[in-house]
C-alpha cells in the first residue's frame, strides 16, 4: 500500500506541466541521439548537462533519464533500416532487423521493436519501483566495512563484464581511482598531486572529463569516418505487423523483459550484454534457429527489449547504494551531484519527490516514446542525412559551453580538452573508457569507507569478517578475481606455446 | 609495437608518476591510515599492471594488435586541426568574448576541416554562433564573456 501511495505521488510529480515537457525533451534528444552514429546516449546525456543547471533536481534527472532509455529506442531505427546500430546496444538488431528491411517487412520490425521496448522498459520500472526501496532499506545497515566491501566487488564484476578483458579494464579503474584521488583528501584535508595548481585543490571536475572523454573525444575519433548511406524509407501503413508476426513476438519479450532486467543490475555494458544474451536465448529455443539471421522477428523482439529492460534494472544500484554501474547512470550522477544531491541508501527517504516523480516519469516517458518512434519515425530518419561535418562543430560548442558555464573556468576547459585528447588515444588504442569514469566518481567514497573502516577497527582488518555482509561481498570479490585470473592464465600460456613454436 | 605495449607503458608511467608523489605524503598507521595509503596502492597496482602487460603483449604473435603508425598518422591531421582550433578557442574566450570567439572558432572549422566553400562556411558560422549565443545566455541564463562586444 505504501508503493501505491507513493507513485500516487510520484505521478503527482511528474505530471506538471513543467515535469512533462521535460521528460519529453529528454525523450526526443535520447531518440534523436540513438538514431545518430557517433553521438551516443553517453555524450547526449552529457551535452544536456549544462541546460538543467536553471533547473532543479527532478526536473533534472526526469529529463536525462528520458534521454538515457529514449537512445535505447532510437537506436534500433537504424539497426532496423540502414545495418548501421545508432548506439552499441542495438548491433544485435542489425542481424536480423536489417534482413526484415529488405524484404519489405521494416515497418513491422520498427512496430515490433518499439513495441517490445514499451514492455521491457514498463515491466522494469515496476521492478525499479519494488526493488529499489527494499534495497535501500536492506544498504541502511551499511557501515563502511559493507561500502568498501560492495564497491570492492562493483569493481571487480566490471572489470569481468567489461568489454575488454579483465587484466585491461583493471589498470583502466586503477587509473580513475588514482585520477579521482587529485586535490583535498577527504580526511585530513592533505593536498594531493595539486603541485601548487589551486584550481586542483578540489579535485579534477568530473563534467570536463566526461564531456572531454565522451564528447571531444567521440568528434576526434569520428571525424575519419565518412557518413554517405542508403537509407530505406518507410510508409505508416507498412507499420503493422502480422498476427503471426505479433504471436512469435509475445514469449521473446518477456523473456527479454527478465533478462534485460536482471542483467542490468550487474556493472558493466549491461545493455550490450543483455541483448546479445537475450538473442542468443531465443535462437536456442527457436525451432528453427537456422533462420534467425535471415530476418526473424524474433531477432529483433527480444534484444531491443533487453536492452530496454536493462535500463531499469540499472538504476537500482545507483539510486538505491548511489553505485552507478554503468556509465548512463555515472554520468548523472554527476548531474545529481552539481545539484547537491547524492544516490544512496537515504536518497529515497530523504527525497521521496524525486524518486518517485522519477519513476513515474519513466512510466510516461516510456509511452512517449513509442508515440514518437512509430509515427514520427520518418522524421528521425531524415535527421540522418544532416552530414556529420555539420553536427561536429556544434557538439564541440556545446562541451565547451556546457564546461565553462559551470564555474566560468577557462582551467576547466583545458581540461576538457586535455580530456578529449586522452579520450581519441584511449579509443585508438582500443581501451573500455566507462570503467575509468565510473572509477573517478566513486574512487573518493571508496577511499573513506576504507579508511574509516580501519579507524573505527583501530587497524583491525578482522572488522571485514566480523561482518557477515561485508565477509560474503569479499569473498564474492576474491572468487571473481581468480576466476579471471585462471582464464587470463590459460589464455597467456596457450599464447607464449603459440609465440614459443613459432620460434 | 603493439596496443598492448603502448597501453602498458602509458600505465606504467602514470604508475611511476602515482608512486613518486604518494611517497611524499603521509601514510599514517594502520588505526588511522593517511592520504598517502590509498594513492600509494593504487600507483604500485597500475606500475604492476603496466609490467605484465608488457610481458603478455610479447608473448603474443608478432602482428596480433600490431599498430598501424601509417593510418593513424594518415588519420591524425583533422583531430589535431580541431585540437589546435579548440585550444585557440579556449586561450580567446575571455579576452575576445563569446559571440565573437565562437564566430571564428565555426568559422574556421566549417571552412578548414568540414571544407565548405567560403560563403557556406560563413553562413553556418553566423547561424550557429549567433544560435548558440541565444540559446544559451538568453535562454539558459548561462553568463557567457561578453569581451570586445558587450550586449
Amino acid at each position: 500500500m505504501d508503493v501505491l501511495a507513493n507513485i500516487y505521488n510520484g505521478f503527482h510529480t511528474a505530471l506538471t506541466l513543467q515535469n512533462i515537457y521535460l521528460c519529453f525533451i529528454g525523450c526526443l534528444w535520447g531518440t534523436v541521439v540513438g538514431v545518430l552514429p557517433g553521438i551516443g546516449p553517453l555524450a547526449g546525456i552529457t551535452l544536456l548537462i549544462p541546460a538543467t543547471f536553471g533547473l532543479d533536481a527532478t526536473g533534472s534527472i526526469i529529463m536525462l533519464a528520458g534521454i538515457y532509455y529514449g537512445a535505447m529506442y532510437g537506436g534500433s531505427t537504424t539497426s532496423i533500416l540502414m545495418n548501421i546500430p545508432g548506439e552499441s546496444a542495438s548491433v544485435v538488431t542489425c542481424i536480423d532487423g536489417y534482413q526484415m528491411t529488405l524484404k519489405g517487412r521494416g515497418g513491422a520490425a520498427l512496430f515490433i521493436s518499439a513495441w517490445g521496448s514499451w514492455i521491457g522498459g514498463t515491466l522494469s520500472v515496476i521492478g525499479l519501483m519494488l526493488l529499489a526501496p527494499v534495497l535501500a532499506n536492506f544498504a541502511m545497515k551499511f557501515g563502511p566495512a559493507e561500502m568498501f566491501s560492495v564497491l570492492l566487488v562493483a569493481f571487480i564484476l566490471l572489470g569481468s563484464l567489461g568489454t575488454g578483458s579483465f587484466f585491461k579494464t583493471m589498470p583502466m579503474i586503477f587509473l580513475g581511482l588514482l585520477i579521482g584521488a587529485i586535490g583535498m583528501d577527504p580526511l585530513t584535508a592533505t593536498l594531493r598531486f595539486t603541485h601548487g595548481v589551486k584550481e586542483l585543490y578540489d579535485g579534477i571536475g568530473f563534467l570536463p572529463v566526461a564531456m572531454g572523454l565522451l564528447g571531444i573525444g567521440e568528434v576526434l575519433s569520428s571525424t575519419k569516418e565518412s557518413l554517405v548511406k542508403i537509407v530505406h524509407k518507410v510508409r505508416i501503413r507498412e507499420l503493422l505487423p502480422t498476427r503471426e508476426e505479433l504471436r512469435a513476438s509475445w514469449g521473446p519479450i518477456f523473456r527479454g523483459s527478465g533478462i534485460g532486467f536482471f542483467i542490468g543490475l550487474l556493472p558493466g555494458s549491461a545493455h550490450i550484454l543483455s541483448s546479445f544474451v537475450s538473442y542468443m536465448v531465443e535462437k536456442r529455443l527457436a525451432q528453427r534457429p537456422e533462420e534467425f539471421g535471415k530476418g526473424r522477428i524474433e531477432g529483433v523482439a527480444a534484444p531491443e527489449t533487453a536492452n530496454n529492460a536493462a535500463t531499469g534494472g540499472a538504476m537500482i544500484p545507483f539510486l538505491g547504494l548511489g553505485i552507478p554501474t554503468g556509465p548512463p547512470a555515472a554520468v548523472m550522477m554527476i548531474a545529481l551531484l552539481i545539484h547537491g544531491i547524492r544516490p544512496g541508501p537515504l536518497l529515497i527517504s530523504q527525497q521521496p519527490q524525486l524518486f518517485w516523480g522519477l519513476i513515474a516519469s519513466m512510466y510516461i516517458g516510456n509511452l512517449i516514446l513509442v508515440i514518437l518512434n512509430l509515427p514520427l519515425v520518418g522524421i528521425f530518419v531524415n535527421l540522418l542525412r544532416v552530414p556529420f561535418r555539420i553536427l561536429f562543430p556544434i557538439i564541440l560548442l556545446i562541451c565547451l559551453v556546457g564546461t565553462y558555464s559551470v564555474n566560468s573556468s577557462i582551467f576547466e576547459l583545458g581540461v576538457l580538452l586535455g580530456f578529449g585528447v586522452v579520450g581519441y588515444i584511449f579509443r585508438e588504442l582500443k581501451f573500455d573508457l566507462p570503467p575509468f569514469i565510473l572509477a573517478m566518481i566513486l574512487g573518493n567514497p571508496m577511499e573513506v569507507a576504507f579508511r574509516q573502516t580501519l579507524m573505527r577497527s583501530g587497524g583491525s582488518f578482522s572488522i571485514f569478517w566480523e561482518s557477515p555482509i561485508a565477509l560474503t561481498l569479499i569473498v564474492v570479490a576474491g572468487l571473481l578475481f581468480l576466476w579471471n585470473l585462471f582464464r587470463s592464465l590459460k589464455v597467456f600460456v596457450v599464447s607464449w606455446m603459440k609465440a614459443l613454436e613459432e620460434g | 609495437m603493439t596496443r598492448e605495449r603502448v597501453g602498458s607503458l602509458i600505465f606504467f608511467a602514470a604508475g611511476v608518476y602515482g608512486l613518486f608523489f604518494s611517497l611524499q605524503l603521509p601514510v599514517g598507521k594502520w588505526n588511522e591510515p593517511g592520504p598517502g595509503v590509498f594513492p600509494l596502492a593504487l600507483s604500485s597496482l597500475l606500475s604492476l599492471s603496466g609490467v605484465l602487460w608488457f610481458i603478455q603483449g610479447k608473448s603474443k604473435g608478432s602482428q596480433e594488435g600490431k599498430i598501424d603508425w601509417g593510418r593513424i598518422l594518415k588519420n591524425l591531421m583533422t583531430p589535431l586541426q580541431i585540437a589546435g582550433l579548440t585550444a585557440a578557442f579556449i586561450v580567446a574566450l575571455q579576452p575576445v568574448g563569446y559571440l565573437a570567439a565562437s564566430f571564428l572558432y565555426l568559422l574556421v572549422l566549417f571552412f578548414w576541416v568540414s571544407r565548405y566553400r567560403p560563403w557556406t562556411a560563413l553562413g553556418l558560422a553566423a547561424l550557429f554562433g549567433v544560435g548558440s549565443w541565444l540559446f544559451f545566455e538568453r535562454l539558459l541564463g548561462v553568463q557567457l564573456p561578453a569581451g570586445l562586444f558587450p550586449l
